[in-house]
């Protein structure tokens, strides 16, 4: 899947680096070092939530780096027998990679690995235990799809951790608007008219002339509807988006793994897999999912050693993202402050 | 007009603010993106586009040759949140198609291309955000990439649209505007003057023709100032950087200092 072609030499020449003590990297870094990560949240005007990350860009002339855009939408999905609308809300995960990322794949190559992309992304995302509550309009009406899309535009390696940071950061930035039900109600002399009367037409009106006993426990929804009530608000923020998983890339050439390979040092790689962890808090970690990229193997010992090592990264990373998009949040609030 | 939105009020102002022959702000950002050979990203109000260049280089396809010439290749991809309600176009779209032979039937009168036969050269085109003006921006986006890439080029090639509000022309529309009025989009090559693009999908009548293509073809000149001064000012950068890489390295080594720029 990597777009380069090495020569033999050259994958021992790195591998050997690798493996060296201490290890030789060709930019310098460690083995368990990041290049420099950059972030900047809702970047695109027509979503309900963007984010734009980019590792390893060059900071003088902004060359180099993977570069990923997510963006996420929401969109009403009517319940009804036939559609394809889910109670409480779904997600879906599209990542599509512009030709410009991988110059050398052709068109159905270039699908393919978008396929891939979003296959991962998609079944990690939209795993039960990260559903957000708040995606839900009306019980058994209607329910918000959230469309997360993400855009490869430059991939120097790393794409998955890359692909996921900026998943996170744009669901962390998503806003779900607010709405209220519309009730339609009959008055007791007979004369209908509509309890939020907006729509007020008298035909389409759920009559109900009985007496609500106390001891009806049915809960039968009346709402038929649904309204928006506050426009200069964007909305709730989604429920749970501390749990967004983070995913780790290990490069394993055996004995040593190391972090955030560049698209030669991948090249180079035999084994690659990818963890991805949902911390629930500092100390409940989930793993959400674990895949492995490439045709080498591993024993149960060496897995499970990369587990509790990746999680001491994906741990940092938590942080510092967290960090990141609190501030960026601060900033935004003071931005719309000024005025 | 049946529309709710007044285009063009009493007072000449459109409902950006905007007087009939003002132009959008246009941001042009030549620095390099990606491992392409030149990029640019090209913004017209909020219409944004990155262009990538690739090439001259081998076809991916031996059947996409050409022998005595280089053959353009353009694809085009929208980001599907670009828009208001979120639409995903696939690579086989009829529409993106279309919009890529466009672009290439623009630029091949201006590009060399008998200089590198049997090659090939890529274009991508990535519409970051749509704002009404998408053909005008990918064309400028593409001339500037092009250049930034070091393609050789007859002339730069200058698009902007225009329409016609019951008499009145106006410049550079927004989608608001765009899906109101009839507009044309017309792409000028500003040293000899001839129009290497005109196209049209709503009716126009065809006495306001001739003033909407003047126009447009005059304000395709104005934009090219503004193009022209964005690539030398970027050229000029390079040239700055070469220098201060042969004064770091003393004045040796005279290919060495190429390196600072990649």
């Amino acid at each position: 899947m990597t777009s380069t072609s090495l020569s033999k030499a050259e994958k021992s020449y790195i591998q050997a680096g690798l493996l060296a003590t201490p290890s030789s990297r060709a930019d310098g870094r460690s083995l368990t070092d990041y290049r420099t990560i950059a972030l900047e949240t809702s970047v695109a005007p027509l979503a309900n939530g963007s984010a734009r990350v980019s590792i390893g860009r060059n900071p003088h002339d902004g060359s180099g780096g993977t570069e990923v855009l997510a963006a996420a939408k929401l969109e009403v999905e009517n319940l009804e027998q036939g559609s394809s609308g889910v109670e409480g809300g779904r997600i879906a995960c599209s990542v599509t990679c512009s030709p410009a990322a991988y110059p050398h794949l052709s068109s159905s190559a270039l699908d393919d690995l978008q396929y891939d992309m979003s296959t991962i992304l998609h079944d990690t995302l939209t795993h039960r235990s990260l559903h957000p509550k708040n995606l839900g309009i009306l019980p058994g009406k209607k329910a918000w799809l959230l469309n997360l899309d993400l855009v490869v535009l430059v991939d120097s390696g790393n794409i998955y951790d890359a692909l996921f940071m900026a998943a996170r950061a744009a669901l962390w930035d998503t806003k779900v608007p607010r709405t209220r039900s519309v009730e339609y109600k009959a008055r007791k002399n007979g004369a209908a008219t509509s309890a939020a009367s907006r729509i007020g037409g008298s035909g389409d009106m759920d009559v109900d002339e009985e007496v609500v006993s106390g001891f009806d426990t049915r809960q039968i929804q009346h709402a038929t509807d649904f309204e928006l009530p506050d426009y200069w608000d964007e909305g709730d923020v989604l429920d749970g988006r501390e749990r967004w998983p983070i995913c780790v890339t290990l490069n394993f050439v055996s004995p040593v793994h190391f972090l955030d390979a560049t698209t030669q040092e991948e090249a180079a790689t035999p084994l690659r897999v990818l963890l991805m962890f949902a911390f629930e808090s500092e100390q409940s970690v989930n793993v959400q999912g674990m895949r492995t990229l490439g045709g080498s193997d591993l024993t149960s010992t060496q897995l499970a050693e990369l587990l509790k090592d990746g999680e001491k990264y994906a741990r940092d990373i938590w942080q510092s993202l967290n960090t990141k998009l609190k501030e960026e949040n601060i900033g935004r609030i003071k931005e719309r402050n000024k005025f | 007009m049946a529309s709710r939105v007044e285009i063009l009020n009493e007072g000449g102002f459109r409902s950006d603010g905007r007087r009939q022959f003002e132009l959008r702000s246009i941001e042009m950002d030549l620095s390099q993106q990606g491992h392409a050979d030149g990029s640019a990203v090209i913004t017209h109000g909020l219409t944004q586009v990155l262009v990538s260049v690739f090439g001259p280089r081998e076809a991916k396809l031996r059947s996409q040759t050409i022998h005595d010439r280089a053959n353009i290749n353009v694809e085009i991809s929208i980001v599907p949140f670009s828009t208001g309600d979120r639409r995903k176009r696939s690579r086989g779209d009829k529409r993106i198609l279309e919009f890529a032979a466009a672009i290439k039937s623009t630029f091949e009168p201006a590009i060399q291309t008998s200089l590198y036969p049997r090659s090939q050269i890529d274009v991508f085109v990535q519409v970051i955000q749509q704002d009404g003006g998408l053909l005008q921006a990918c064309i400028n986006g593409t001339t500037l990439a092009l250049m930034n890439a070091g393609i050789p080029m007859v002339d730069f090639i200058c698009a902007v649209n225009g329409g016609v509000h019951s008499t009145r022309p106006l410049l550079d529309l927004t989608l608001l505007e765009e899906n109101d009025v009839p507009n044309v989009t017309i792409a000028v090559m500003p040293k000899t003057q001839k129009i290497s693009l005109v196209t049209m999908e709503t009716r126009l009548h065809v006495d306001r023709f001739e003033e909407v293509f003047r126009l447009a073809t005059e304000a395709g000149l104005v934009l090219h100032e503004e193009m022209k001064s964005a690539i030398l000012g970027r050229s000029k950068e390079l040239i700055n950087s070469i220098d201060l890489g042969n004064n770091t390295r003393g004045g040796d080594g005279d290919d060495d200092g190429m390196t600072g720029l990649n």
